[in-house]
């Protein structure tokens, strides 16, 4: 399912693009996922409850943290497989499992700026890929924010990149404290995605 | 002690209440037009409007009255700053402020019209226990210590030219 095309053999140069890229570390890959391979792709998740969830800082549905089916359990494990030893690699930040949940952003749902760090956590890169949506979303991009900090505490933030939800992409970002990012709202249409976050 | 403390924060936050403030819309409105915001824009906390001295002592009497009506006792006026959220405004629980001390907060709603979702989310360790909807002219009485926060839900930018005013008041 999950092949790793030319593109992923040019390792130095994705590694300067990581280190490059602003505000920070991160990298865009489109058709990342066979066109052959995307009705299986999505056929995999046919089991999969997706349930709603909201917080001051989210509002969306998806499926439990832990995988309900075998299908999603044996995608994230090949997932792991396949991408945790070239980023490994790419990022300088050697990561081994991976964590991924199916997610559904409707009219009205968004996740508010946030960086993903937690301390004890470990979560070392943060992932998003866009499935195919029968109703492809407005709104629901990925907005990068630069972020000045002082004491730990942000005292500037200032968008800095927008990144379209578009169906078989791959995003890959770096976690720290100045990973600040949103999913901006979906205002129509549907955005369906996997994602998560590689692990130390 | 600590079972006791404990008690006692659940059953002041079961006192929470919102009820119409009686006070003419036409009264609300005038005091919505002189206040003065500024914005605030540390998008990891809100994005939102503030003016943090309203000077509105009209609503502080009509409240105080209010309080007297409700509760049954008359409570002195502390503070009050006024918020304004339009489409695509929140402000997060973590960038509330914690009070050390037991206070009684009020919330006036001074939008314009109703705005669904728009709401204040009162927490106790985390979990909400009060939801103030946007309603135009209620007033809602939380109290409020140490294990209470809020934050103000984001506003959808599917209400296009929404317009959510508060003005929230503290009272000793």
């Amino acid at each position: 399912m999950w092949c790793l095309d030319h593109a992923w053999q040019e390792e130095g140069l994705l590694a300067t693009t990581w280190r490059a890229a602003a505000p920070f570390p991160h990298l865009v890959f489109d058709n990342f996922v066979a066109a052959d391979q995307l009705d299986a792709l999505m056929a995999a998740l046919d089991e999969e409850h997706i349930a709603r969830y909201e917080g001051d800082l989210f509002a969306f549905e998806a499926s439990a943290p832990e995988p309900a089916s075998t299908e999603l359990a044996e995608l994230r494990a090949e997932f792991a497989r396949v991408l945790a030893p070239p980023l490994s690699r790419i990022t300088g930040k050697p990561v081994t499992r991976v964590d991924m949940r199916a997610y559904a952003y409707r009219p009205g749902h968004y996740l508010l700026p946030h960086s993903d760090h937690q301390d004890g956590l470990a979560r070392v890169l943060a992932y998003a890929y866009y499935l195919p949506s029968p109703d492809p979303p407005r709104g629901g991009e990925l907005e990068l924010y630069r972020v000045e900090l002082a004491n730990d505490e942000a005292t500037v933030t200032e968008t800095a990149r927008l990144i379209e939800a578009r169906s078989n992409r791959l995003v890959v970002f770096d976690v720290s404290t100045i990973s600040l990012h949103q999913v901006r709202e979906v205002l129509g249409g549907l955005r369906i995605s996997l994602a998560g976050w590689f692990y130390a | 002690m600590v079972l006791r403390v404990s008690l006692e924060e659940r059953l002041a936050t079961r006192s929470a209440v919102t009820v119409p403030s009686n006070i003419p819309s036409s009264v609300l409105a005038a005091a919505r037009a002189p206040f003065r915001y500024h914005r605030y824009a540390l998008v990891d906390r809100g994005a939102y409007e503030y003016d943090d001295a309203p000077h509105a002592p009209e609503l502080v009497a009509a409240i105080t009255a209010r309080i007297a009506e409700v509760a049954g006792e008359r409570r002195a006026f502390i503070s009050a700053r006024a918020i304004r959220l339009g489409p695509g405004d929140y402000l997060l629980a973590r960038h509330d402020r914690i009070h050390e001390t037991r206070v009684l907060e009020c919330v006036l709603d001074l939008s314009p019209a109703p705005i669904a979702h728009a709401e204040v989310h009162y927490r106790q360790h985390g979990q909400v226990f009060f939801r103030v909807p946007c309603d135009p002219g209620s007033v809602a009485m939380v109290p409020r210590g140490p294990t209470v926060s809020c934050n103000f839900t984001y506003v959808s930018k599917l209400h296009t030219g929404a317009e959510v005013v508060r003005w929230i008041a503290l009272f000793g």
